[in-house]
């Protein structure tokens, strides 16, 4: 008995080959997805862990100071101390290799005779190498995969550029560490002597860091604390590891959340497979069980059956994904390096982890899926005449009870987005009961909706027009899932479209508020969205004195610990323009900038700023300045889409009362009247001269290179977008197409009563070209509560932004047009097949 | 069911596909051949040429206390204390703190550097404590570049460091005493040095002749019973000791010729207040070099030192000891024979175990002897260094004790 189910399950599959091939498909595009973006991440983050890893060492506590870190006297002190603590100076940075593969390279300066105790690669294992390291200016080792990667070996020179400086190093040694980790956390690492990468980076004197071993538990920090000057601080490692996940977790949720949407659409996709499997069958079903095949039997027949659908597509999804992932991993590795820290990704890193967890995800979707029409199966009564119509009425008269549920739970998908909650995971639940919710209403509405077509269509196709309708509605079993797969499909495209033009609108808003002046210089830094690179002493000076110039402001961009989380620190000279260009979403900008003016213990945040840190006007935020810390009170929140972990501002005279740090990241120049804008961008190239190259801007261009940065970081969702729209393409293909086929008798019918080939290729496009309308327009308003969730829920909690929703009518065309579309071209095939089918044939099968 | 046969293939195919391009993307890439360019090896780096350095060719004056500073024009230098301590109740230790000066790179070429942390020298240090009641041997090494002043050496006031490991004057003003301060996680010493007699100069005035080819030659002076009291700080226990310790000081460029391998070396500090050094470099095949040579300071006020030769000393291994962490083969007994002085002793080390299992491997430790001098019986303490005799760049060299390495103890316990 076993037997004769399984092959008649094989048989049924392998008769509609191409449904069950896109219902393959749509599976593993759902689970490629999924799995891409988690392992793009994934090996981002990993990439960055590693090398962040190799860096720090075994070192069990920090000590690190302000914006220009510690000065290395202390770490001498602390060293020729009796009873030292074991200790090691770091110094580090990024700088760009300009030959080979160009990779960014993170610069580790050490001593390399204390390495010992924290980092085993650098302590030399040549003790040769030493003397080389130690003596020669710009001498480099690299790993020997860095080495052959950029083309170069023992004894070559390696020109690097960092801040629009070239300077040329030599490497005198290559690094082959024995293991596998190792070797890769060094990939991109530049390992000197702390005298060399103090000259590389420009900064004799300082350290970035001192790495220390304090194995004496809490006395021996307390002790070694003790003696530490002003404006030091002894941090755990363990709390500095962290930060790296904390900052890029919104980033990555919501990447994750929408990789889900497509699978969200892929599980519509099956269920719609596997209903339409069962629906095809009842007659057999209910011989099946005329024989004595249990309900149970059945159910597990048809969960069978979507569980060998499942495995197959989601192996295909998975080895897709990976696949997928290879692509996308450069994408994230752009955003991420745009918006937050330098990493180079070599490979991606194939977490088994991952793998599984979509291998879970696949499997699980289907089985879900398939549930209900597993159900339904075994509901079968054990008869042979069941028909379709009294499916059709049982469906029918469903709808209104389905449509209550799906109100219910959008009701609770609401309350679940409007709970006052940072957490982000209430605002997905929300958004996928919304779309469920929006699902179940479908039956409903399609009824009426198809109830009120009949008349216009009528008028305008004749019979044929009102047939299309109908047949719509009385499949309604069938046609409502299609229906609902298509429009979530488009939906998601609609609410992501929407989110990312909003986005973008607020964004040009903003730039145009933010960039006043005429003229921008800065030196090129490796990350897009931050500027910590410093001018030249002395140039900026020269720059601000260049004629033509009305005022100008400069503003320095460092890296300092706001209550204990290292944070961007903008520090503006506004003396010699009265341009603000700032705007307030809380506190009083006149008195605000007055106030911050006079007193030196004040500043301003960002939104996000604020809003992650639970910061307002009013409070107070603990700054690590290098007098010690210091507590200084919030005037004003201003909007900043700069930065999602936010940024905090204060006057360069407080700054430079503060911190010893007298560096400039760039300088904004306002031209005098009748000054011509280009003419004075030649003039201040001229007056920079060739030493240090420098970013001139004019207004326009810098906004213009502000936008491709803001939509190079789009990109990735962007993608996704698009992929998401492709899963719903292949979900309207096999829905529709499935329909129509599944009618074969019904249109042999029509042909026996005398419509012609053409006729019916009218009748089945009308119809689906009716279906697709329906999705579009179903998709319009649930696109754009998608996209207010999105806007003002998901990107409220993960960034803390402020947007502007703006519904762009070309996305909501778009939407309609990919649904007539995708729905013009699923019932090509049917039709084409009906047209040729023998009719005589095709009745002779009952 | 031709139709599910080709769903069948199709899927079969489109899974292979699949398979072969995520094999395709995941490959490791082989990475273009290393270049064939120059390399840069230990010996070239190390024993580099002696270019830019000064060279110990010709006798000198030597001015003290000037001379007990540094020398820097010469490549290498070292301050060499050992020393024998006592407890009032007889607990005996051994010691040895050495400070090493090596130059990178000769100062004379030197382009002046931003970073203040460029250096072209380097100082190396070596302290070891033998616990001979205990029968453990504490060893540490330790590096830092001359820089920040994180290591160096000065002649006045005297003071050279390395770190927090030091000998000074105790006051500015004056050269002596002498302080002497050291310690690891589980040793500390802390000695007040005297200069007990006055410093002897070795070879021809000072200058020690090493191989033939002029210039391998060192400066050479010791200043061999230097009365020191302190503290010796073994595990948890502080001990107050007294004892006497030498001092030597050798200054280089270039000293072993090619064929030399070793040496052993030994101060010697007898009951009748006399004290014997006497080295003798190596060949490799184990004989003797011709350049062998000694000094045998007389008691206070009895005389000159008297010089000795390879001919004037008779030197035979009477046992040997094999270490189980490098396996080199040591001598560990020696019968010795100097017939101008009708001096003859048996050495004996007071511990097997003295290796030093730092970046260079070599055995340096106390050593007891008995014997008689003139028809009359002696016995004294002293220290022996034996070079050459382990794999220099050994398997063993992770047990180099760096200061807070992670799971490596500092006590090699006897075998």
């Amino acid at each position: 008995m076993k037997g004769l189910l399984v092959r008649s399950s094989v048989r049924h599959l392998g008769r509609h080959p191409w449904l069950t091939g896109l219902s393959l498909l749509g599976i593993a595009l759902g689970v490629a997805v999924v799995v891409s973006i988690d392992l793009a991440s994934g090996s981002a983050l990993r990439a960055f862990e590693r090398s962040t890893d190799a860096v720090a060492g075994r070192a069990t506590h920090q000590l690190v100071g302000g914006t220009t870190g510690v000065p290395e006297a202390v770490y001498r002190d602390l060293r020729v101390r009796p009873g030292a603590p074991v200790a090691a100076p770091v110094v580090e940075g990024h700088v760009q290799a300009v030959v080979g593969d160009k990779r960014t390279l993170t610069v580790l300066g050490v001593d390399p005779f204390v390495e010992g105790p924290f980092r085993d690669y650098a302590r030399g294992e040549a003790v040769g190498n030493v003397s080389t390291l130690l003596t020669e200016p710009g001498a480099v080792m690299l790993s020997a995969r860095a080495a052959r990667a950029l083309g170069l070996t023992t004894g070559d020179t390696l020109p690097v550029r960092l801040e629009g400086l070239e300077k040329p190093l030599r490497v005198v040694g290559l690094l082959e560490p024995a293991d596998e980790d190792t070797a890769r956390a060094l990939e991109a690492l530049a390992l000197m002597d702390v005298a060399t990468a103090q000259e590389l980076l420009g900064q004799p004197g300082r350290l970035t860091r001192v790495d220390l071993r304090l194995t004496g538990g809490e006395a021996q920090e307390r002790a070694v604390a003790a003696t530490l000057p002003q404006g030091l601080e002894l941090v755990r490692a363990a709390a500095r590891a962290g930060t790296v996940e904390q900052m890029t977790r919104a980033f990555r949720t919501n990447l994750t959340a929408l990789s889900l949407l497509a699978l969200v659409v892929g599980m519509f996709l099956i269920y719609n497979t596997m209903t339409f499997s069962v629906v095809q069958r009842r007659g057999l079903l209910g011989r099946l069980r005329a024989l004595g095949i249990t309900r149970r039997e059945l159910f597990g027949l048809v969960l069978g059956e979507a569980a060998v659908l499942g495995a197959v597509g989601t192996v295909l999804g998975l080895l897709l994904g990976v696949l997928l992932a290879r692509g996308l991993v450069e994408l994230v590795t752009q955003t991420l390096n745009d918006l937050y820290f330098v990493v180079s990704v070599r490979r991606l890193a194939l977490e088994p982890f991952t793998l599984a967890k979509g291998l879970a995800l696949g499997l699980g979707a289907t089985l879900l899926a398939a549930l209900v029409p597993a159900w339904e199966a075994a509901r079968s009564p054990p008869v042979t005449t069941m028909r379709r119509s009294t499916l059709e009425d049982v469906s029918r008269g469903r709808a209104p009870r389905l449509a209550l549920a799906g109100l219910l739970v959008l009701a609770a998908g609401t309350a679940l987005l409007s709970w006052n909650t940072p957490s982000l995971l209430p605002a997905y639940g929300g958004l996928f009961s919304v779309l469920l919710g929006a699902a179940l209403l479908v039956p409903w509405t399609t009824q009426f909706l198809c109830a009120l077509a009949a008349q216009p269509l009528g008028a305008a196709f004749g019979l044929l027009g009102r047939m299309a309708a109908r047949g719509v509605h009385t499949s309604l079993s069938r046609t409502a899932v299609a229906l609902a797969a298509l429009m979530v499909a488009v939906a998601t495209t609609v609410g992501v479209g929407l989110m990312v033009s909003s986005f973008r609108g607020t964004v040009v808003s903003w730039l145009d508020t933010s960039l006043q002046a005429d003229v921008f210089i800065s030196p090129p830094s490796l990350v897009a969205r931050r500027g910590g690179a410093t001018l030249l002493p002395g140039l900026a000076d020269t720059l601000r004195d260049t004629p033509g110039v009305l005022g100008s402001s400069t503003l320095r961009v460092a890296n300092v610990r706001v209550d204990g989380v290292p944070t961007d620190l903008m520090a503006v000279d506004f003396s010699r323009t009265p341009v603000r260009p700032y705007t307030f979403k809380q506190g009083d900008p006149e008195t605000a900038w007055r106030e911050l003016e006079s007193s030196p213990d004040t500043v301003l945040v960002s939104e996000p700023f604020s809003f992650h840190r639970g910061v307002g006007v009013g409070d107070s935020v603990r700054l690590a300045t290098d007098q010690g810390p210091r507590d200084f009170r919030v005037l004003g929140v201003y909007f900043d889409y700069g930065s999602d972990v936010g940024t905090l501002l204060l006057p360069r005279t407080s700054y430079e009362r503060w911190f010893d740090d007298r560096g400039i990241s760039g300088v904004a120049l306002y031209a005098a009247p009748g000054q011509d804008v280009d003419a004075l961008v030649a003039s201040v190239r001229e007056r920079a001269g060739d030493t240090q190259a420098l970013l001139v801007r004019a207004n326009r261009s810098l906004r213009q290179a502000s936008l491709d940065v803001f939509d190079r970081t789009f990109t990735i969702t962007q993608v996704l977008r698009l992929l998401a729209i492709g899963v719903a393409f292949v979900g309207v293909l096999s829905a529709l197409m499935a329909l129509q086929l599944e009618r074969a008798r019904e249109f042999a019918v029509l042909r026996a009563t005398g419509l012609t080939p053409e006729q019916l290729w009218g009748l089945v496009s009308l119809q689906t070209g009716l279906l697709g309308l329906l999705a579009g327009l179903f998709s319009v308003p649930l696109g754009v509560g998608l996209a207010y969730v999105l806007v003002h829920v998901i990107n409220q909690r993960s960034f803390g932004w402020t947007l502007q929703l703006a519904l762009t009518p070309q996305t909501l065309v778009q939407a309609v047009v990919l649904a007539l579309v995708a729905s013009a071209l699923a019932g090509l095939y049917p039709a084409w097949k009906m047209a040729r089918a023998n009719a005589a044939l095709a009745l002779r099968e009952e | 069911m031709s139709n599910g046969r080709g769903l069948l293939v199709g899927t079969a195919v489109v899974l292979v596909g699949l398979a072969a391009a995520v094999a395709f993307v995941t490959r490791e890439r082989p990475l273009p051949a290393l270049r064939q360019g120059g390399t840069l090896t230990v010996a070239n780096a190390m024993s580099g040429s002696t270019e830019g350095y000064a060279r110990a060719v010709e006798p000198r004056d030597f001015h003290f206390p000037e001379d007990h500073g540094p020398h820097p024009e010469f490549r290498t230098e070292w301050w060499y204390w050992t020393g024998n301590l006592e407890t009032e109740d007889g607990r005996a230790f051994g010691y040895q703190f050495t400070l090493f000066r090596n130059a990178l790179a000769p100062e004379t070429d030197a382009a002046p550097r931003d970073s203040a942390w460029g250096a072209r020298q380097v100082y190396m240090g070596h302290f070891t404590v033998t616990d001979v009641a205990g029968g453990t041997f504490h060893a540490s090494e330790r590096f830092s570049r001359v820089a920040l002043g994180l290591s160096g050496a000065t002649a006045r006031p005297f003071k050279v460091w390395l770190e927090d490991w030091e000998t000074a004057s105790v006051d500015a003003s004056a050269m002596w005493p002498m302080r002497l301060r050291a310690q690891t996680d589980d040793v500390a010493l802390e000695l007040l040095l005297e200069p007990g007699k006055t410093p002897v100069l070795h070879g021809e005035r000072g200058l020690s002749q090493k191989s033939a080819e002029r210039g391998n030659a060192s400066y050479y002076y010791s200043m061999t019973r230097m009365p020191s009291r302190g503290t010796v700080r073994v595990g948890g226990t502080s001990y107050t000791v007294k004892g006497h310790s030498w001092m030597d000081r050798e200054w280089s460029t270039s000293a072993l010729g090619a064929d030399q391998v070793g040496w052993d070396w030994f101060s010697l500090q007898l009951s009748d207040g006399s004290e014997l050094m006497y080295y003798q470099l190596r060949h490799r095949d184990g004989a003797p070099d011709a350049y062998s040579s000694g000094l045998w300071v007389p008691p206070e006020g009895a005389g000159e030192p008297v010089h000795l030769r390879r001919e004037d000393m008779k030197l035979v291994v009477q046992d040997t000891w094999k270490s189980p962490r490098s396996g080199g083969e040591y001598p560990s007994r020696w019968r010795m024979h100097v017939e101008k002085l009708g001096l003859d002793l048996t050495v004996t080390p007071r511990l097997a175990d003295q290796e030093l299992p730092v970046t260079v491997l070599y055995w340096e430790g106390t050593v007891g002897l008995e014997g008689s001098r003139q028809g009359q019986p002696v016995a004294g303490r002293g220290y022996v260094e034996l070079t050459g005799y382990a794999d220099t760049q050994g398997p063993r060299r992770q047990e180099s004790q760096a200061r807070g390495t992670p799971d490596e103890a500092a006590t090699q316990a006897p075998p």
